[in-house]
């Protein structure tokens, strides 16, 4: 394929060398794009993955792959490493066409991806995790070889790593450097990163986005999944937009905005871009603004100094120390691995403390079971549905349940009504708008939005005092993110305290009154996203601790990043 | 328009029954096509099976005998497996249960009544006792209950024999092997079936509406599924997989006592009788439902029952075994190939499908 | 042989039986399979040596019937829960199930019947001379050699000290990690998996050749139970399963010593040791130490089937 002659291709065709008279110019010398996918297509299950999707990536091209959950983008990626195999249309690698059957061949053709769950062994070390499945690994190792191996690989790439760590022990951050590591090792010419800012923090990513241009400075390319618009424009190259399975267009970073790629993804215009803050103004409902926090003199939910030690023995959650009013929406920010699955489960009372007090509307509940924290009337949007919040193989009926199925009308004397549950049941879909086949089939048949639709309207229902939502935009398209958003405010406004930990800063600066930002288990600082700028959350987000912090902080020394 | 196959998370109810209907048979043809190999005709033989099974009351009342200790013992197993524990040990608890009734049926004298309830109250006691150490291992250190309630299954089978043959021995009674005969009887309901077949009944309906109706219920079986979600909606997971396991463990006790005091009247070796083994079968083919512990144990006792009439035709009894093996592992391939359909081409709708837990009880050993 | 000697020496013959078959499980299980039915292997293994060598006087023979019936079993045992992925406890205990009844039902013919050819003492030149130890340890046949010092050390040295054990553990610990770095996921499984099997019929044959000697429906006693349980206590590495195996022979051979010597304890309660011993190993040490618990972790995929296509 010459360039300028596909639609795909917006590059300009090659430069003609000056004609000499009576000569025609000599043909433009193009080399074909590095990765051509030509009619994808690909279902599963109930879905249609991908459809007929060409993409076309070239050499020394940084490309990003855009679109919302279940657009399609993480399934394409699978295709092209390997992992699956198309329904229909072809593969192309420098000019070739290619047939994965399994991923040992799509890294024998330069194919390398840093999946967005990491593909690391984690009771291997960092350096055995290198090494596995590696040619250069000689037939009898020794765990000095490797090590020194490895330091030598990290030194030459310019990715730092310790290669005698466990995997369990490292940090996010640390982990995709070495999922990088081991990619780029095997001489990948494409790199594939899905979703990789998601886990870092700001500079981190800065330092990320570096390595992938000095990558692709050598003739290679990078593919980015993302679906965070500002950071694509910054790094990328050229942009595919993929909606519904299908390639809606392709551009050039520079001739696009945030706001064209947005409706491209959606569809049609975003409304996430309004403050969310006035969002009851807005519905016209007539409720005033918002109450002051100070309203409420007694905290309905309070952290004292919670420390929280794992089992391994490493602080998860060091001096926290938190207040949260009735009718105020406090946002948890910073990346996810710092604290906040800890958090979530001790403001629940799911999680015991090793020291400090956890009160409720100014009682100590340190003490008490995950029951008492619900009967006192909080409820919990938990981070990973399918593990905590549901039973995957009882009914949807059994699920609705989970909450008030010790109350009545369910349950009176010791006896559980189903036909009570089934009618739970029933108003929850409603008002969740998930249409549900048959109630007594089980929950795991259910999508992964509904399911969380489903989850995130049965706390809501006990959430009178306060409400914990951890990730809940998790797995839900724009419109239903908006609704569920749209819930929060009116929660809020009917005087229920709501924490929201999201790793989405732009969710949080658009609808929390106040905003703590977590590193390392600690909070580093508590912001009004009113008044503080980037920057301010910047540093908070990579561990600095926040100056005008609110009263409650108690100054501590500065403790050295790992 | 091409088809394919696809998996789903779960199976359609339709092709689960299917596919278990189809593992029974084909494991029966499979059993019938290795006697005929060794020259005995499967099909007269098969005749003369349903014929001796069913053919008279006397046959009947062999089959009923048969089919309480294994309700007893496949609810035993079932409900365990509602709180994910797999308890193999029936057979120990089972040799549990006979080995305290005997001790009290054989040396405690009082009027009927009281021996009787007492002899089930240390049945219960003796399957208890026995499920304790690996319930608490499971419970307070991970331990996989596989293992440690198989171990002692070992030990309680050599415990019956050692009393039934050494101090508990009945006079004069080298040669039999056996203690004396118990004084105390379960009453009889028709010939030799006694009151312990409608009792084991009951208690199956029983179990299986309290597991339904009742709040405990309901937290047994979110316990079961997902102990992380219970966890997350305060509900004592620890304590209900302690209890749970125990009550397992009692119910296999039940059927010691049931078999020792109704059927046999004898504490000797072996009086288990694989019914603890074979409980663990009647469970797994009623997959999640209590009731279907009853049909289940009835198709297994007529299994057990054919055994017995075949080898007084000179096969082995212990094909039975091999067979109840062979109709386990079809089972096991049966319910995993139902999970798959056939798919058109082209999807319907654009839903995101994710993948779920597998049914059973985990494989993985450590909690 | 003075008590101490001859105590140790029935030990280490007792104990060979389930180090091997627990050999056999620690390769199974740390590709990511549990192989409940080592019980119903060993008996098919017991009953073929005993056929094999009957029929031929040959005891290697012996050993490779017993070799080819659990390498037979072994590939349709990977087939059904490695290819067809059901569930694997459930297909393990249908395996011991058939194996014990088949084994049962068709050595009804050789009960008893002793067994004419058996492997003997090969005393090693210096080492036996060793005193106690020496005739414990190193007079024992050529079977116990390759047991006790043979496969636990090459299979150690395999595990861990070679790339290719690393992409063992690898798909026992994280299939979906070691098939995105192109190794054979499905292929390793089947290879161990069968060879844990052939390891576990060996055993029995190793029972009926080297121990009993002779074969007797029940004969097995168990010990395949104690072989997986063995594994779980030796934190899934072949030297602990081979030390624990050792301890088990030394309560089966306080056993028969009590028995021989007509210790008040009868002889039933005396055979109960075992079975006891095990247990206690299996629960103490895990209930004592949480850190045990870490270090001795079973490979995290254990007892799951991979689904490269699943979402």
């Amino acid at each position: 394929m010459t360039a300028g002659t596909s639609p795909l291709d917006p590059s300009p065709p090659a430069h003609p060398l000056p004609a000499r008279l009576g000569q025609p110019p000599p043909a433009p010398q193009v080399q074909p794009p590095l990765v051509q996918l030509r009619g994808i297509t690909k279902t599963f299950p109930g879905v249609i993955a991908c459809r007929a999707v060409d993409l076309e990536v070239g050499r020394g091209e940084i490309h990003a792959l855009l679109g919302e959950n279940g657009a399609g983008k993480s399934t394409l990626m699978n295709i092209l490493t390997g992992i699956y195999q198309p329904d229909a249309g072809e593969i192309h690698i420098d000019g070739v066409r290619r047939h994965f059957a399994a991923p040992k061949d799509a890294m024998a053709a330069g194919i390398g991806m840093v999946h967005q769950h990491f593909k690391l062994v984690a009771s291997f070390t960092v350096a055995e995790n290198i090494h596995l499945g590696w040619e250069h690994t000689p037939a009898r190792i020794r765990a000095r070889d490797l090590a020194a191996r490895t330091r030598r690989l990290a030194d030459s790439l310019g990715l730092a790593v310790r290669p005698d760590a466990r995997i369990d022990e490292l940090s996010t951050g640390e982990q995709q450097r070495v999922e990088i590591l081991r990619v780029l090792a095997r001489r990948a010419r494409v790199l594939i990163l899905d979703e990789p800012t998601a886990v870092l923090s700001p500079s981190d990513a800065q330092e990320l986005f570096k390595t992938l241009k000095a990558f692709v400075a050598h003739g290679n390319a990078v593919i980015l999944i993302s679906h965070k618009l500002d950071e694509v424009l910054k790094v990328a190259d050229r942009i595919s937009v993929l909606r519904g399975g299908r390639r809606v267009a392709t551009e050039k970073a520079l001739d696009s905005s945030a706001s064209g790629l947005a409706r491209l993804m959606v569809g049609h215009d975003l409304v996430s871009g309004a403050n969310l803050r006035g969002a009851a103004r807005v519905n016209g409902a007539g409720l005033a603004t918002h109450p002051v926090a100070a309203a409420h003199a007694v905290p309905v939910l309070e952290l004292r100094d919670i420390v929280v030690i794992d089992s391994t023995g490493r602080t998860r959650l060091d001096r926290v120390s938190l207040k949260l009013h009735g009718g105020e929406i406090l946002g948890i920010a910073g990346v996810t691995g710092n604290g906040q699955k800890e958090l979530s489960q001790v403001v629940s009372g799911m999680l015991p403390v090793s020291a400090g007090a956890v009160m409720l509307g100014g009682k100590d509940f340190s003490r008490r079971s995950a029951r008492d924290f619900a009967a006192f009337g909080l409820g919990h949007i938990p981070e990973d549905r399918l593990q905590s919040g549901l039973a995957a193989a009882l009914s949807v009926i059994d699920n609705s349940a989970l909450r008030e199925y010790a109350r009545p009308p369910i349950s009176r004397k010791g006896w559980y009504r189903p036909a009570k549950a089934r009618v739970l049941a029933q108003s929850i879909a409603v008002a969740a708008a998930v249409s549900v086949a048959d109630f007594a089939m089980p929950v795991a048949n259910l999508s992964g939005g509904n399911q969380q639709r489903i989850v995130a309207r049965r706390e809501m229902r006990i959430a009178t005092r306060v409400l914990v939502a951890a990730y809940p935009s998790r797995g839900l398209d724009v419109g239903a993110i908006e609704t569920m958003m749209r819930y929060f405010v009116q929660l809020r406004d009917d005087g229920v305290g709501v924490i929201l930990i999201s790793e989405e800063l732009d969710e949080l600066r658009n609808i929390a009154d106040r905003i703590a930002v977590m590193c390392q288990g600690a909070i580093m600082g508590v912001l009004d996203p009113a008044t503080a700028s980037i920057a301010d959350f910047g540093l908070a987000l990579a561990g600095q601790r926040h100056g005008a912090t609110a009263p409650l902080e108690a100054p501590a020394p500065q403790r050295p990043r790992d | 328009m091409t088809y394919r196959l696809q998996r789903f998370p779960t199976p359609l109810a339709t092709s689960a029954f299917a596919a278990r209907t189809l593992a029974v048979v084909l494991a029966l043809l499979t059993a019938g096509a290795a006697l005929a190999l060794t020259g005995s005709s499967p099909l007269s033989l098969a005749r003369e099976v349903v014929t001796d099974t069913f053919g008279s009351a006397f046959a009947l009342e062999d089959l009923a005998l048969l089919v309480s200790p294994l309700i007893l013992t496949g609810l035993s197993v079932s409900v365990a497996l509602r709180i994910g524990a797999w308890n193999i040990g029936a057979e120990g608890q089972f040799n549990a249960g006979s080995l305290a009734a005997a001790g009290i049926g054989l040396f405690v004298p009082g009027p009927p009544f009281v021996i009787l309830s007492l002899m089930l109250a240390a049945g219960i006691g003796g399957g208890v006792l026995w499920m304790a150490a690996p319930a608490l291992a499971r419970a307070y250190a991970g331990v996989s209950e596989i293992i440690t309630t198989l171990l002692l299954n070992f030990v309680a089978g050599l415990l019956v024999y050692w009393l039934a043959t050494g101090p508990w021995l009945a006079p004069g009674g080298r040669a039999i092997g056996t203690t004396a005969r118990i004084v105390v009887d379960i009453p009889e309901l028709w010939d030799e079936v006694h009151w312990g077949l409608p009792a084991a009944i009951l208690l199956c309906v029983t179990l299986s509406a309290l597991l339904r109706f009742t709040r405990w219920g309901y937290e047994i079986r979110v316990c079961g599924s997902n102990p992380q979600a219970a966890r997350y909606a305060g509900m004592p997971v620890r304590r209900h997989l302690i209890t749970v396991m125990l009550l397992s463990g009692g119910i296999a006790g039940v059927a010691g006592m049931v078999e020792v005091a109704g059927t046999v009247h004898h504490l000797q070796g072996g009086i288990s009788n694989n019914f603890g083994y074979l409980g663990i079968m009647v469970a797994v083919l009623a997959r999640r439902s209590t009731l279907g512990v009853l049909a289940s144990a009835l198709f297994m006792a007529v299994l057990l029952n054919s055994g017995i009439i075949l080898s007084t035709r000179g096969v082995d009894v212990s094909v039975v075994l091999a067979v109840t093996g062979l109709v386990l592992l079809y089972t096991a391939i049966g319910d995993e190939i139902a999970h798959y359909r056939i798919v058109r081409g082209a999807a319907l709708s654009a839903r995101a499908a994710e993948a779920a837990p597998k049914e059973y009880p985990p494989n993985e050993l450590a909690e | 042989m003075d008590l101490a000697t001859g105590l140790l020496h029935t030990a280490v013959l007792a104990g060979g039986v389930p180090a091997l078959a627990a050999l056999g499980e620690v390769l199974a299980e740390r590709v990511g399979v549990i192989n409940l039915g080592v019980e119903g292997l060993m008996a098919l293994g017991a009953l073929s040596a005993v056929v094999a060598v009957v029929a031929t006087s040959n005891p290697y023979l012996g050993l490779l019937a017993a070799l080819g019936v659990g390498l037979a079993l072994g590939l349709v045992f990977a087939f059904v829960t490695v290819q067809i992925r059901a569930n694997q406890v459930l297909c393990g205990l249908a395996l011991t199930l058939l194996g014990t009844g088949l084994a049962a039902a068709l050595g009804k013919p050789y009960s008893g019947t002793p067994v004419p050819a058996l492997f003997g003492p090969v005393p090693l030149p210096y080492l036996s001379r060793i005193p106690v130890l020496g005739p414990a340890f190193f007079a024992q046949n050529i079977l116990v050699y390759v047991i006790y010092l043979v496969l636990p050390v090459g299979l150690h040295y395999l595990l861990f000290r070679t790339r290719h054990g690393l992409h063992l553990r690898a798909v026992g610990e994280n299939p979906a990690a070691a098939d995105a770095a192109g190794i054979p996921v499905q292929r390793l499984r089947f290879c161990y998996v069968a060879v844990g099997a052939a390891l576990a019929a060996v055993a029995g044959a190793y029972l009926t050749l080297c121990f009993v000697p002779s074969w007797s429906e029940g004969v097995v006693g168990g010990r395949g139970w104690i072989a997986v349980a063995l594994v779980i206590f030796a934190g899934y590495r072949p030297i602990n399963a081979v030390a624990g195996a050792l301890l088990f022979g030394t309560t089966t051979a306080l056993g028969f010593l009590g028995q021989a010597r007509n210790w008040p304890v009868a002889a039933p309660v005396l055979s109960m040791l075992p079975y006891l011993a095990t247990l206690l190993l299996l629960i103490v040490p895990v209930a004592a130490s949480p850190a045990m618990r870490r270090r001795m972790a079973a490979p995290a995929a254990l007892g799951l089937a991979y689904f490269r296509d699943e979402r």
